[in-house]
């Protein structure tokens, strides 16, 4: 019998393609001849690429000019973002008033505001906070952009809409201090803990009541000036329809795709036939057949402005892609969750919206903020049929006097701007995909 | 349950209406003055006769009709709203009462006149169409495009005069058709095509926004009669002798000697008929028209007569386009141009 | 003790009490008819305000113009035209052609380069795959319009002009290159070319019978047949046996430089150039990324299973990965090949007469029949769209799992 001595080796360092900067070239970038040709290949595009953008675009740029001979005076061969940076009121809000800015930069706040509460961590209710948004905010912020006097309508919504922003945000301010939600620290002031809940609730909706008659008493008298359609423009105008065109599609998205997996058959083949038609022609028929052809649908008399007639079409359009996601969304869910829902009772409306929509939901959200994306991309075609929005903003500063002729510099500014905008959603819709789906891999 | 649901379908069909508007069947003139403003309908951008500045404002020649015609109605200028429609729907948003009146470049044609609903009011600028060539290209005349490729500009009368010029001289002329002018005009400069077509106003404009304007030249030949005025929905005649007239005025105006500057002194001090006519001192000119005595005043006070609004727009004011006027068609009657009103009494 | 169960049963009767407001087939009928009545209704009221309006406003309806001479002209045609002469129903016409010209080619084109950028996101070289990313990302990003039109206006500063034509067959002069278009020589067929043409598409028929052969034989006995060197093969050598015994003539129309342009030959004008390069690159980054997941979604295992049986890594991704990428690739495929349809509809920021440009707003502005006009052009895109989505549904049925 022998006897094994084992005797420790130190542990080697590792080698260097693994530890050092070389290593790693090596083997990510030239490890085969395929490889290193395509990575001098690549290398060289980067080079030319970023040389020319970096000497036309900001070594020999003008920044600060008059006119656009004075930006040629200057420098003959660089970008003249003078002309840019001038018109940036104009590119942003469009033609609205510059004292009423505000009102555009107020719509915007208040809708992070409102929003803000989805990404904090210990806020309950979030889903009400969502559809709050989806609903109220549209009134409040198309009141602000619009102006003008409000109709008993528009009181009644705009009221509604600051009680629920409040509320809202106080929600959201307990939520992170304290983990509990408005309703259970307003029954905790009034010590209404140990009541049935009938009670509670009414003293919830009494307590509701009061603060939108306060509301509703607050905005009789605050009026802003009344700011016409045609006013808008720019950045301003292409997110008012994009998102018009979003929170309507989604309502009648899920509308489309119930009514395709019905089993009537005349809403069925509706339904469908609804769906393949605005799905297989361009947007752009679609604008032009909502500008030339609404105006005759409508009675003699009946005069719907153009900004409605757009939002009219982008919505409808919008609506029949929704559905097509919502379709997939229901796809999804296993057939289990149908037969189960039908056996404890539920009728079809009980459950898809209370089985069936709530977990679809979850697969759908990456799809709609992508088809948010697309929808914010697919806008540009209004400048086409004459409304200035943001890309007809860019290309009206090429027929201002002073800056005739100058259209690469805006268009590349509006490239650059749709671009940080439209990744980010979808950084963001991909850090919601493994989010949302976290849970369910295994 | 039902009841929401019949709640919140009510709901929706109200709030879809709530972006409309119901009119009855009253004057376009009472339209206009119920709703305090006026609606004039302009182009995307046209150096000259309508141009965004970076304030977001308007400005041109066809906006100082506009500005005019509301001037005459409210005594204002500022009562004025401008919708900028493409040229696509330009004519259809007229006729469904989207906007009150148009000025926009639109040329007049019969073909226009009589079949779209609409009628074009008084001329307020003679144009026509030309080339322009490279001027080392050598061409000398526009005989010279034979087999050519051209530039044009699409939806717009431009694209049928250079078909039937090239098919009346036998020229086989290939036309590149844009929907943007700068993606046209650049085309243009690189070669792409040998020469560019567009109204003279047009070429001028173009031309002084190269990088060398030395180095192009507009070609003798007008091919074509661009008599550019305003226009308003065929029906309502109140309306369109309003902006008819409100165009002549700016042109007697002018032929009279009456400027924004002394208007006032005019008005209080002229001896002549025509002019105490038309500023409302003596007769009744307005009553036919549904305005207040001073609408002419008004015209002239906030607006300027025909010749400053050319200089300032056309000629060669800070924002004018750089054409000149004396000789050509847009020149008073009285030096030999095209410029006529009728008489004011 | 067995129960005894003879006769005594008491058989429960349900007791149908017609409920009318819950029976079910009741309500469904009723919602249907409901349905139908309220689109009905609405259909026509909009139809009679149409009419009304039109005879109101004093424009034009009918399908007569149709057969009305159009005044004007178009650069690109691909059938005889002359303004003047030709009518609006040849525009339209025209239009069409010129808009299944380009969506076919870039359909064909974008699959090619979508697949090829797609693998080469996963590829093992780092700088390779971060450029493919950055142009993924930047091509998804930005608008389709304002590709379009930067790449024209690119195409533009590249392109020399007429007088310095590029010369792309390196001498012999037959195909050129410059910023007025692409010129290349095209045959002028005589009366027997078309034994040659039918020779063609019978080695069309005969490539499609090689491959399912060679399938066959791979599955019975695993011996591979080189069936694309074969098939290229047919495709050249037997059309040029039967046209050199036929004995046609192919002559050939030379593009010459008169005057200002080239004649003769075919033509692509620079806007067709553009447009394609534009909607091939847009459309392949949205494949590449649906490439890429569908390659992803396959199991890992795969690809190790592959390698250890000793396939190299490109024919263990032709052979295993791809065919079951497939089967997530698909579906996304067919609203990408619609869309590259619609999508082309944006020729019209650049001056290519497809069926938009030159119906929907050339004509349109002419002769002012909107309704038709807009009509005629969604039922163009609809068929295409919806013969695309058949054709393509038929194909993803075959790769789809097939499910209990």
């Amino acid at each position: 019998m022998s006897i094994v001595k084992y005797k420790k080796t130190a542990p080697r360092d590792a080698p260097l393609s693994e530890t050092t900067f070389i290593g790693w070239l090596q083997k990510n970038l030239f490890s085969s001849w395929v490889n290193t040709i395509l990575t001098i290949i690549s290398l060289y595009i980067v080079y030319a690429v970023v040389k020319s953008l970096w000497f036309w675009g900001i070594q020999d740029a003008v920044w600060v000019a008059e006119n656009r001979r004075e930006c040629f005076a200057i420098s003959k061969h660089g970008a003249c973002w003078a002309g840019v940076l001038i018109w940036l009121d104009n590119i942003f809000y469009g033609r609205f008033p510059r004292d009423e800015l505000w009102r555009v930069n107020l719509g915007g706040l208040l809708l992070v505001l409102w929003m803000a509460p989805l990404w904090l961590p210990r806020v309950k209710d979030k889903i009400f906070i969502g559809l709050s948004t989806v609903f109220l905010y549209p009134f409040l912020a198309g009141y602000l952009f619009a102006g003008g006097d409000k109709g008993i309508f528009m009181q009644v919504m705009v009221s509604g809409a600051i009680v629920c922003l409040a509320g809202n945000t106080l929600h959201s301010i307990l939520g992170v201090m304290s983990g509990r939600g408005l309703p259970e620290v307003l029954i905790g002031i009034l010590r209404k803990e140990n009541a049935s809940d009938g009670n509670q609730r009414n003293t919830l909706l009494v307590i509701l009541a009061v603060a939108y008659v306060i509301a509703y008493a607050l905005q009789t008298s605050w009026s802003v000036m009344a700011v016409p359609w045609s006013k808008w423009g720019g950045m301003h105008l292409t997110l008012v329809i994009s998102g018009i065109g979003i929170t309507s599609a989604l309502p009648g998205g899920i509308v489309l795709a119930l009514g395709r997996r019905s089993r009537l058959p005349v809403i069925r083949v509706l339904s469908v036939s609804f769906i393949e038609i605005f799905r297989s022609v361009p947007l752009i028929t679609v604008l032009f057949m909502a500008t030339t052809m609404f105006p005759l649908f409508m009675p003699e008399g009946f005069v719907l402005n153009k900004l409605v007639q757009v939002i009219i079409a982008v919505c409808l359009f919008s609506a029949c892609y929704m559905a097509e996601t919502v379709r997939a969304g229901l796809q999804a869910i296993p057939k289990g969750q149908y037969e189960a829902a039908h056996t404890i009772g539920l009728g079809y409306w009980g459950m898809m919206s209370l089985i069936v929509m709530p977990q679809a939901l979850k697969h759908m959200i990456p799809n709609i903020v992508g088809s948010f994306i697309g929808l914010l991309k697919d806008t540009t075609l209004v400048s086409i049929i004459g409304l200035f929005d943001l890309l007809g903003m860019l290309r009206a500063i090429s027929q201002d006097i002073p800056w005739r002729g100058l259209h690469h510099e805006p268009l590349i500014f509006g490239a650059a701007l749709y671009f940080v905008v439209c990744f980010v959603m979808s950084k963001y819709s991909r850090h919601l995909e493994v989010k949302l789906s976290a849970g369910g891999e295994r | 349950m039902k009841l929401n649901f019949i709640l919140t379908v009510a709901a929706i069909v109200a709030i879809s209406f709530a972006g409309a508007t119901t009119t009855k069947a009253k004057t376009t003139l009472e339209i206009v003055k119920e709703r305090g403003h006026l609606r004039c309908q302009v182009g995307p951008a046209s150096p000259g006769f309508y141009n965004l500045d970076a304030k977001g404002e308007w400005y041109g020649s066809d906006v100082s009709v506009c500005q005019a015609v509301a001037a005459a109605i409210f005594g204002s200028k500022k009562k004025l709203e401008i919708q900028s429609v493409s040229s696509q729907v330009r004519f259809t948003a007229l006729a469904n009462g989207e906007s009150d009146m148009l000025s926009r470049t639109a040329t007049w044609t019969l073909l226009r006149d009589t079949q779209l609903g609409l009628d074009f009011t008084a001329v307020n600028f003679y144009d026509g169409q030309g080339f322009m060539v490279p001027k080392d290209s050598g061409i000398t005349s526009a005989m010279d495009l034979k087999g050519a490729t051209v530039c044009v500009l699409t939806g717009t009368t431009t694209e049928l005069n250079l078909a039937d010029f090239s098919r009346a001289n036998n020229l086989n002329i290939k036309p590149v058709t844009f929907e943007d002018s700068n993606v046209r005009n650049d085309t243009y400069l690189q070669g792409g095509c040998d020469a560019l077509t567009n109204d003279k106003s047009g070429l001028a404009s173009n031309k002084a926004a190269f990088p060398n304007p030395g180095d192009h030249t507009v070609l003798p030949e007008t091919i074509s009669k661009e008599p550019l005025a305003p226009a308003v929905r065929q029906g309502d005649a109140q309306w369109f002798d309003i902006v008819k007239w409100t165009v002549y005025t700016l042109i007697n105006a002018e032929e009279h000697g009456i400027t924004k500057a002394n208007v006032d002194k005019m008005r209080s001090t002229s001896t002549n008929a025509s002019v105490r006519r038309m500023l409302g001192v003596e007769g009744n000119l307005n009553e036919g028209l549904g305005l207040s005595k001073d609408w002419a005043y008004n015209i002239i006070k906030e607006v300027g007569n025909y010749g400053e609004i050319y200089e300032a727009y056309m000629g060669g004011g800070k924002l004018g386009i750089g054409i000149g006027r004396s000789g050509s068609a847009n020149d008073l009657w009285t030096r030999g141009g095209l410029m006529y009103s009728p008489p004011f009494r | 003790m067995a129960i005894d169960d003879s006769g005594k049963t008491a058989t429960l009767k349900p007791k149908a009490k017609f409920d009318f407001f819950h029976d079910e087939r009741v309500r469904s009928t009723a919602y249907q008819i409901l349905t139908a009545c309220v689109v009905g209704w609405s259909a026509w009221y909009l139809i009679t305000n149409t009419a009304h309006n039109l005879e109101v406003r004093g424009m034009n309806t009918g399908f007569g113009f149709l057969t009305a001479t159009a005044g004007f002209d178009t650069d690109f045609k691909l059938i005889e035209y002359k303004p003047g002469v030709g009518t609006y129903g040849r525009i339209f016409l025209i239009g069409c052609i010129n808009t299944l010209l380009v969506s076919f080619l870039a359909i064909i084109l974008s699959t090619v380069l979508g697949f090829a950028v797609g693998v080469l996101r996963l590829s093992s070289n780092w700088l390779v795959a971060r450029l493919a990313l950055a142009y993924v990302e930047v091509v998804r990003n930005t608008p389709l319009l304002l590709q379009i039109i930067f790449w024209y206006v690119g195409v533009f500063a590249l392109l020399p002009r007429v007088k310095n034509s590029l010369d792309l067959s390196a001498g012999a002069e037959v195909a050129f290159l410059n910023n007025r278009g692409l010129y290349a020589a095209w045959p002028v067929l005589d009366d027997m070319f078309w034994m040659t043409i039918f020779a063609f598409f019978v080695a069309v028929a005969g490539v499609l019978l090689l491959r399912r052969w060679a399938h066959r034989r791979q599955d019975e006995t695993g011996k591979q047949f080189p069936v694309l060197a074969a098939s290229i093969a047919l495709l050249i050598v037997f059309p040029y046996l039967v046209y050199l015994a036929s004995g046609s003539t192919l002559n050939w129309d030379v593009p010459k430089l008169q005057g200002f342009n080239f004649a003769g030959g075919a033509a692509l004008p620079p806007a067709f150039l553009a447009l394609l390069v534009a909607l091939v690159s847009y459309h392949a980054a949205h494949l590449a990324e649906a490439v890429r997941a569908g390659i992803l979604s396959v199991d890992k295992g795969q690809t190790e299973a592959a390698l250890a049986i000793g396939l190299r890594p490109n024919k263990a991704n032709s052979l295993i990965i791809i065919p079951q990428a497939m089967r997530a690739i698909v579906p996304p495929m067919i609203s990408l090949w619609m869309n590259v349809v619609k999508n082309s509809s944006l020729a019209i920021a650049i001056g290519y007469s497809d069926v938009v440009a030159l119906f929907m707003q050339t004509a349109l502005n002419q002769a002012g029949y909107a309704v038709e006009m807009v009509g005629m052009t969604m039922a163009f895109y609809m068929f295409i769209s919806l013969s695309i989505s058949g054709v393509l549904n038929i194909y993803n049925k075959r790769v789809q799992l097939e499910e209990r």
